[in-house]
């Protein structure tokens, strides 16, 4: 049986079930998407943007699904106690597995404007948000993955910021996999910063379980006219989880997306990443780090689609793999008809520090306009023997001099993080990451003590 | 201090040092001299490991160890320092981090705690002043975006910080300007002392005039063919290389006769 199979059967012996553990913004959604991926079934080897990713194999275990919306016994504000040294927040909520988990009784109030709560709240208390948000720029690129998990997710986060808001502090969402049978987790996320606002957001992935656990996710992300969401992910999952992610965004005029990825450990995690320009002044930056070894995965492909002139877009990809790692980058900047000054810079670059490693890389640059300034470039090498051999001339030890040329490749990208106590912490966790010294432990690095 | 006995040497198996014999006493400085090609490079990267040359034959016996016998970083340790010709970029790891890693590794191998960060920056400081390097290239990726000069000054730096007993200067003066040179020179003479020793790669006389060196040698083909004291140099600076090929040719032949 092939996988899809699985999936549309459950759907349609279970929908009672899943609309029950629902809302209606999100049951109305079920149909539409489960007609797709029954039409166009699961992305295969030979679909352009998966290429790297074997999704039927991913999706083939028989993960338990958990449609009678069972809370886990812990309460994940306990168990994963934060901290939070350095970090402040505006507002903290975990998701354990499926579930978002409500507000920790001594949370503090959440500042005018921002609203941080589930879909099944946001079904309620606002309908008309969910009706002009959810599941719109996901179900438009027709993505399979993001169908399969329309069809499924019965509840996630809405983080909306009324018009003009300013936030200061990163509202943090830890997303917890905790399992102790297979599971499948299909979690949601929708981002809106109305017009003016300020949003910024980080999100944490982390998988502990030592048994096979699967996370879709769909992150919805709207900028509108003039807004700034800074969209922060760290990722710490583990060998046994499979992350299978989309990020949808829609970018207003003169507003700004600053998009950064962290993929500290993990399994298989891809992202599809489609994030439109959409009207005039739009701006997007997305850079990635990714460390991986072992036999980790990390796919990031994206689509910058370039709908309205005077729009600029900039991406900085970097992966440090080792061992048997593979990761793969593929970047597609659209520029279309009529979008022009468009400015877009692209760059991936990768170190491979094992013969063994495997890094694909395509960035990919497709022109309709006639004014537009559009660069890309790609490397991938090894680490430099001149500089490791100058290093321990010095007196510095191979493995250390190793260590400092790796974390200095990744460290790269980070730089491009304005928020200081956030780039100075993952920096540390890179460090921290090749020195080995980074396990899954089950609290959130990002902002447990421990570390 | 450094006993060096019938080197044989080899890159991507093609012999350069086909039997050198060279001892340096404590606090003499050696001048080698050489025409290009001749192996004077490939000697300093033998001296301090660098694993692209092959050793095929001979001994070094450094401060009564087998050198041979050692990973370049504790060659480092036990005091072997080179400035290399071109010092190599390393974007994006400081300078601090970059020496602070090369101490306390070095403290760590004489089983001594790291220096203390306030320590460590106060010599830093001290060191820098010495060869006149500004407090903006710290925070810098090791020689990223330094101009040649500020690279061969910070060779002498760096060589300021870790204190070496024996120093090699692969034509530390090549690139640089008047000023530079006599900078890097005086830097160079400042960290002199009884116990330390340096062999210094030039081709200048002004490089003579500020070491002053006890000992110069000329290395021709893989070999060192003449040895004399600093007039040796001078006499190469006025005559060029070729007499001493040619006598060391004639020699040559005369053996196999």
């Amino acid at each position: 049986m092939a996988s899809i199979d699985q999936y549309l059967s459950i759907f349609a012996d279970c929908r009672a079930l899943i609309d029950a553990g629902s809302n209606a913004a999100m049951n109305a959604r079920r149909d539409e998407a489960a007609r797709l991926l029954a039409r166009q079934g699961l992305p295969t080897l030979r679909t352009e943007r998966y290429r790297y990713c074997d999704v039927e194999q991913a999706l083939s275990p028989d993960y338990g699904l958990n449609l009678q919306r069972h809370l886990p016994a812990a309460d994940p504000y306990r168990t994963y106690r934060c901290g939070v040294p350095t970090l402040a927040t505006t507002a903290l909520r975990y998701v354990v597995n499926d579930s978002p988990a409500p507000a920790a009784l001594s949370a503090p109030a959440l500042p005018e404007g921002l609203t941080v709560c589930s879909l099944a709240e946001a079904a309620q208390r606002c309908p008309d948000l969910m009706e002009r948000y959810y599941h719109r720029a996901a179900a438009e690129g027709a993505d399979s993955l993001a169908a399969l998990n329309a069809m499924l997710a019965q509840d996630g986060i809405l983080v909306h910021a009324a018009p003009g808001t300013t936030i200061a502090d990163p509202i943090q969402i830890v997303q917890v996999m905790a399992a102790t049978r297979p599971l499948m987790a299909n979690r949601r996320l929708l981002v809106v910063a109305e017009a003016g606002a300020t949003l910024p957001l980080l999100l944490c992935d982390h998988a502990t379980s030592p048994c096979a656990t699967l996370a879709t996710h769909v992150t919805e992300v709207y900028a509108e006219d003039g807004a700034r969401i800074d969209l922060y992910r760290v990722e710490e999952t583990n060998a046994a989880h499979t992350r299978l992610a989309g990020l949808y965004a829609r970018i207003g005029a003169s507003a700004t997306l600053r998009y950064h990825d962290v993929t500290l450990t993990c399994g298989l995690t891809r992202t599809t990443a489609d994030i439109v320009l959409d009207a005039p002044g739009a701006h997007v930056t997305a850079d990635g780090a990714v460390v991986a070894d072992g036999y980790q995965k990390a796919d990031h492909n994206l689509l910058i689609d370039h709908r309205a002139p005077e729009c600029t877009s900039d991406l900085y990809y970097k992966y440090v793999l080792d061992d048997h790692a593979t990761g793969a980058y593929a970047g597609r900047v659209l520029v279309r008809p009529g979008a022009q000054h468009t400015q877009s810079e692209q760059t991936n670059a990768n170190m491979c520090a094992a013969t063994t490693a495997h890094a694909w890389s395509q960035p990919m640059l497709e022109i309709y306009a006639d004014d537009v300034r559009c660069n890309h470039g790609s490397s991938t090498g090894k680490l430099d023997d001149a500089a490791l051999f100058y290093m321990q001339q010095r007196g510095i030890p191979e493995a250390e001099a190793r260590l400092l040329l790796r974390h200095a490749f990744i460290n790269d990208v980070l730089q491009r993080i304005a928020l200081d106590p956030l780039r100075e912490r993952l920096s540390y966790l890179v460090e921290k990451r090749f020195r080995g010294h980074l396990d899954a432990c089950g609290s959130c690095a990002m902002c447990s003590g421990k570390h | 201090m450094l006993q060096i006995t019938n080197l044989h040497a080899a890159v991507e198996g093609k012999e350069i040092l086909k039997g050198v014999n060279l001892t340096i006493a404590d606090g003499e400085v050696h001048v080698l001299m050489g025409p290009n090609g001749s192996g004077k490079s490939t000697l300093s990267h033998v001296l301090v490991g660098n694993p692209k040359y092959e050793v095929t034959e001979g001994t070094i016996t450094f401060n009564g160890k087998d050198l041979l016998a050692m990973s370049p970083e504790d060659r480092s340790h036990e005091g072997l320092f080179m400035s290399f010709q071109a010092p190599i970029e390393i974007p994006g790891v400081s300078m601090t981090n970059f020496l602070r890693a090369a101490v306390n590794a070095k403290r760590k191998y004489f089983g001594q705690e790291p220096l203390p960060a306030t320590d460590f920056l106060r010599m830093l400081r001290e060191k820098r002043k010495l060869v006149g390097l500004d407090a903006h290239f710290m925070s810098r990726g090791v020689n990223e975006g330094f101009s040649g000069g500020e690279r061969k000054r910070n060779e002498i730096f760096q060589m300021a910080v870790l204190e070496p007993l024996f120093s090699i200067l692969d034509e530390t003066d090549s690139g640089l300007d008047v000023d530079a040179l006599r900078i890097v020179a005086e830097g160079f003479n400042m960290l002199r002392n009884e116990r330390t020793s340096a062999m210094v790669i030039t081709h200048y006389q002004r490089m003579l005039d500020y070491l002053r060196p006890d000992f110069v040698h000329v290395l021709v083909n893989g070999r060192i063919v003449r040895e004399g004291d600093a007039s040796l140099g001078y006499a190469i600076e006025e005559k060029g290389f070729d007499w001493i090929k040619n006598e060391a040719e004639a020699a040559a032949a005369a053996q196999n006769r």
